[in-house]
């Protein structure tokens, strides 16, 4: 007689679509175990299916069923389930979508798998307070050059070499679509407001660069003024990046900021 | 979190006659689609119950309305992923984060069901079916144990939908249930749609298998909806109770008397004050329950 961890083995093979479940194993009851067994093999797909929908509507729009239901068959065979939550499952979604024909012949395709990945991410970060700019003029002017900050958890830089947020953006407002094709901004950048509101909006390469040096690298603020006097004037810079910090305050994605080179730090 | 609901309703005739088991009343499932109507419309709802799974995030929305109804009604944690009769060993970081979210809901109880998800590391998503045997419930068992030791409570464990058995059964599913209830000290949440479900699917009596489990054991009962498609029946949550049900319902408390009830519903989601209506009905049943006359409960 079969072992408990045989028959889950089998019986799990059989809902994914893979060896099939020795019916001799089953009991003969009013239901034929045929149609049991196929009652959890079209739930298991349908449910990872509608979970992949409800995480990515507007890219299961934009590619139109049959494009879509390759998509979900793919992925679901590629990357079956290694996690507790559904709301996790399409993790690999815009990596798989990058790699695999045809998918991958359009880059665009991605990118919007990935911008609504992370919309989902910005949903549900962790909390954090946040500072407004009284905390940069409590400073002296010693201590700016040390400063470094704390983004809020929801803060997110998206990379986008094409135009799939614009795309996003026609789908969500219900219009068809603007053609796929190259980027006019490097990346975007997506946050939760104070009112708990999802947020984004594109950032030029001065922006990129300061936010890859605070955000990504965090460096300090005169490392950040060191790499933005690259690819601007010096002379400018200081306003340049006056006004971007002033923004990001602004914009509530600041949860604190503090200097090397002083005590006084929030 | 603080300013936890205190659970209301202790001294109605249901509260009176409840016995040993914790009274709360009748509940729902709290839904995404009704955050806003629960604080908004303050439905006489007496409890809910949440997704554990659905909260065990960092922060934003869903942890936005937890903290403000939970300061409102009572919660209990009903999990879907704990895979309480998989083979495969326990996920530590999900038991860690179970823990964590039951400090943080402080809920009136925590429970999820006798099947299993996964397998060799794959999650399914579903509740498969375990065969019922004595491997089955020495591994149940032992399972229940390890998350009640480590969690420091009962568990209630709930009965599913099936629609497939096994050739190697040894014993039917109430007495599978009733034994892993017996070594295992924990508590059963009795979804009365999944008895009706199986009842149909497999051809058993319903009242029967109410009647083999250990009545005081029994501490919350789910109702639901389900889709009929003459020879079998599917757990789909996505309709009203149906008459048959409710009549088990009726039956069930009458065997039983009052025990803390809600309903589920996971797809087509009506209005709160739907399915606020629809929760008069259990209502109604359980205080027209002739087991809440004192001398029926000696
Ligand atoms: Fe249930």
């Amino acid at each position: 007689m079969m072992r408990l961890d045989a028959l889950e083995r089998r019986f799990l093979a059989h809902v994914r679509g893979g060896q099939v479940f020795p019916r001799e194993w089953c009991a003969q009851g009013l239901v034929d175990s045929d149609i049991g067994l196929a009652i959890y093999t079209n739930a298991y797909a349908s449910r990872l299916r509608e979970a992949l929908e409800a995480d990515h509507p507007l890219l299961a729009l934009y590619l139109g069923d049959r494009l879509w239901a390759e998509l979900c068959a793919g992925y679901i065979e590629a990357h079956p389930s290694r996690v507790r939550s559904l709301r996790h499952f399409g993790q690999h979604v815009p990596l798989w979508l990058a790699g695999n024909k045809p998918f991958s012949d359009h880059p665009a395709i991605a990118q919007l798998a990935a911008f609504e990945r992370e919309l989902l991410d910005v949903f549900d970060a962790a909390d954090a307070a946040r500072v407004d700019w009284s905390v940069m003029q409590a400073f002296d002017a010693a201590a700016w050059p040390g400063v470094r900050l704390r983004f809020h958890p929801s803060v997110r830089l998206l990379a986008t070499t094409t135009n799939a947020v614009a795309i996003w953006r026609a789908l969500k407002d219900g219009q068809s679509p603007p053609e796929a094709q190259p980027s006019t901004t490097p990346a975007h950048l997506l946050w939760r407001d104070v009112d708990r509101v999802s947020r984004f909006r594109a950032v030029d390469e001065v922006e990129l660069l300061a936010l890859r040096s605070f955000h990504s690298d965090r460096q300090d603020f005169a490392i950040v003024c060191e790499r933005l006097a690259r690819i601007r004037p010096a002379n400018e810079v200081p306003a340049l990046a006056l006004g971007i910090l002033r923004q990001w305050f602004e914009e509530g994605l600041i949860a604190s900021a503090a200097s090397d080179d002083s005590a006084g730090s929030t | 979190m603080k300013d936890r609901a205190v659970p209301a309703r202790t001294s109605t005739p249901e509260a009176r006659a409840s016995g040993v088991r914790p009274w709360h009343g009748y509940g729902l499932g709290l839904r995404t689609e009704h955050f806003d109507s629960v604080l908004d419309e303050n439905p006489a709802v007496d409890w809910f119950e949440i997704i554990s799974e659905n909260f065990m995030v960092a922060g934003g929305k869903p942890r936005h309305y937890l903290d403000r109804i939970r300061a409102r009604y009572p919660l209990a944690m009903h999990g879907v992923s704990l895979s309480i009769g998989s083979s495969d060993p326990f996920d530590s970081g999900y038991l860690r984060q179970l823990k964590q979210l039951v400090r943080e809901v402080d809920p009136i109880w925590v429970s999820d069901h006798l099947c299993w998800t996964g397998n060799g590391g794959i999650n399914s998503h579903d509740l498969l079916p375990l065969p019922y045997t004595e491997e089955a419930i020495v591994h149940v068992t032992s399972r229940i144990g390890e998350v009640q030791d480590f969690l420091g409570r009962e568990l209630l464990i709930e009965n599913v939908s099936t629609y497939v058995s096994f050739a190697n059964a040894e014993m039917d599913e109430a007495a599978f249930l009733s034994e892993i209830v017996r070594r295992s000290g924990c508590r059963i949440l009795l979804d009365v749609n999944n008895v009706y479900v199986g009842s149909r699917n497999h051809g058993f009596d319903a009242d029967a298998y109410v009647a083999a489990l250990p009545a005081e054991r029994i501490w919350q009962i789910h109702l639901a909806g389900h889709s009929d498609y003459g020879d079998y029946v599917i757990d789909t949550h996505d309709h009203p109770v149906c008459e048959a049900v409710w009549e088990l319902y009726a039956r069930t408390l009458e065997r039983l008397g009052p025990v803390t009830t809600m309903i589920e519903r996971d797809d087509a989601i009506p209005p709160l004050a739907d399915l606020v209506a629809e929760l008069g009905r259990a209502r109604r049943i359980g205080s027209a329950t002739r087991r809440l006359q004192p001398v029926d409960c000696a």
